[in-house]
């Protein structure tokens, strides 16, 4: 900035803090392999995959990595399992949270992911949201780090309704519906809040006991 | 490069990383009360910036709404560094700061970058990091106010103060 009152001591001050520092090419790599860890897509697997091959990088990540994959593997599985033929979903049921009591017409199970002891198991939560005109909805939210590809809705015979089954692990979630790839929609049926590290709104779902 | 990165695509985000990643580091090892932290804070921002990016609104200014994690992250840390550390890690720090009369003379050489950096560990976090935002990153602060919601007649106050205070430090007048 050239504006400091044009005060010369300021000014060489500024100079001084505006120096960029040195940045070695692993720390960048570092951000990249966590970034690419907490928020995997399938079509990522070839970049994961060369990452991981990339000498010197720490053996943590590439098990974190690899972690990961299988993670997202077993959510995607676990989602295929909910949606099997035959499922079908009550259209006056428009609310994201109906899953919560066990929807009489989705027949979803509520199954664990893992069997670990002591673990918080995962519940199926249903998300049902109503659009004429969307080509393609899928629900993002902190359980699936916000990934739109992590949970496509379904339509409904009609192309209205579109929903999806999700295992989630119990608590208090944000979540909201993108709609068409790019325009990011509050569920109307849900109560808001304000998410504290991006200052956005966000649809509130408790899953389980929280 | 954004509309691709909020798709997933790892290539799209390793530029933006690699565009941006310096900035972030310089201006998070002046925020923190522990500059040691700033690689980690910084990787934490991108982590939770790639994340959040299907939510990114784009006319929102891109370089704002990193700056605005950023600087969330950075608080959050000074906050548990001030909860943990605890008056006698603050005062080592402070030793720390104080040059050595056996510094090496490439140390020597930048006695002026390093008179900077210790005047600028003085200025209290929330005046220096919207001196910084202004100054150094070149927010205008109309785009601080819609990052940090404090309003402009309060942060010129506060990088008024942040100024008299280096200046004051930097002349010898306190």
């Amino acid at each position: 900035m050239s504006s400091s009152d044009h005060d010369p001591v300021l000014e060489r001050a500024i100079e001084e803090l505006e120096r960029l520092p040195a940045v070695e090419r692993a720390a960048m790599e570092r951000v990249i392999a966590a970034a690419a860890v907490a928020r995997v897509t399938p079509a990522d697997q070839p970049v994961l995959d060369e990452l991981s091959a990339v000498r010197g990088w720490p053996r943590a990540w590439r098990i974190a990595a690899t972690l990961a994959m299988v993670s997202a593997a077993a959510v995607v599985g676990f989602m295929v399992r909910g949606a099997a033929p035959g499922s079908t979903v009550d259209a006056a049921h428009q609310s994201a949270a109906v899953a919560t009591a066990a929807p009489t017409t989705a027949r979803a199970v509520v199954q664990p992911v893992t069997d670990v002891p002591g673990a918080a198991k995962p519940v199926l939560q249903q998300f049902v949201f109503h659009s004429a005109r969307a080509k393609r909805v899928s629900v993002v939210g902190d359980f699936n780090q916000w990934n739109p590809s992590s949970a496509p809705m379904v339509p409904s015979a009609e192309g209205t309704l579109w929903s999806v089954l999700v295992p989630i692990l119990p608590g208090r979630h944000v979540y909201a519906y993108m709609v068409d790839d790019s325009i990011l929609t509050l569920d109307p049926t849900a109560a808001t809040a304000r998410d504290p590290d991006f200052g956005t709104k966000a649809s509130v779902v408790l899953v389980g006991k929280p | 490069m954004i509309s691709r990165a909020k798709l997933g695509d790892i290539g799209a985000f390793t530029t933006i990383v690699e565009a941006y990643y310096a900035r972030c580091l310089r201006f998070a090892r002046s925020v923190l009360q522990n500059p040691d932290d700033a690689e980690d804070m910084v990787q934490d921002t991108f982590v939770r910036l790639y994340r959040a990016l299907p939510r990114y609104e784009e006319r929102q200014k891109f370089e704002s709404w990193l700056f605005q994690i950023l600087g969330n992250c950075c608080r959050t840390a000074n906050s548990a560094f001030r909860r943990d550390a605890g008056r006698t890690v603050d005062d080592e720090r402070a030793l720390e700061r104080v040059p050595s009369s056996d510094l090496p003379s490439a140390a020597l050489d930048n006695e002026w970058g390093d008179a900077v950096r210790r005047a600028l560990a003085d200025v209290p976090d929330y005046n220096r990091e919207i001196f910084l935002l202004h100054y150094i990153e070149g927010f205008s602060y109309e785009e601080i106010e819609r990052m940090t919601g404090v309003r402009q007649s309060a942060l010129k106050m506060r990088v008024k103060r942040a100024s008299d205070l280096l200046r004051s430090r930097l002349t010898g007048k306190v």
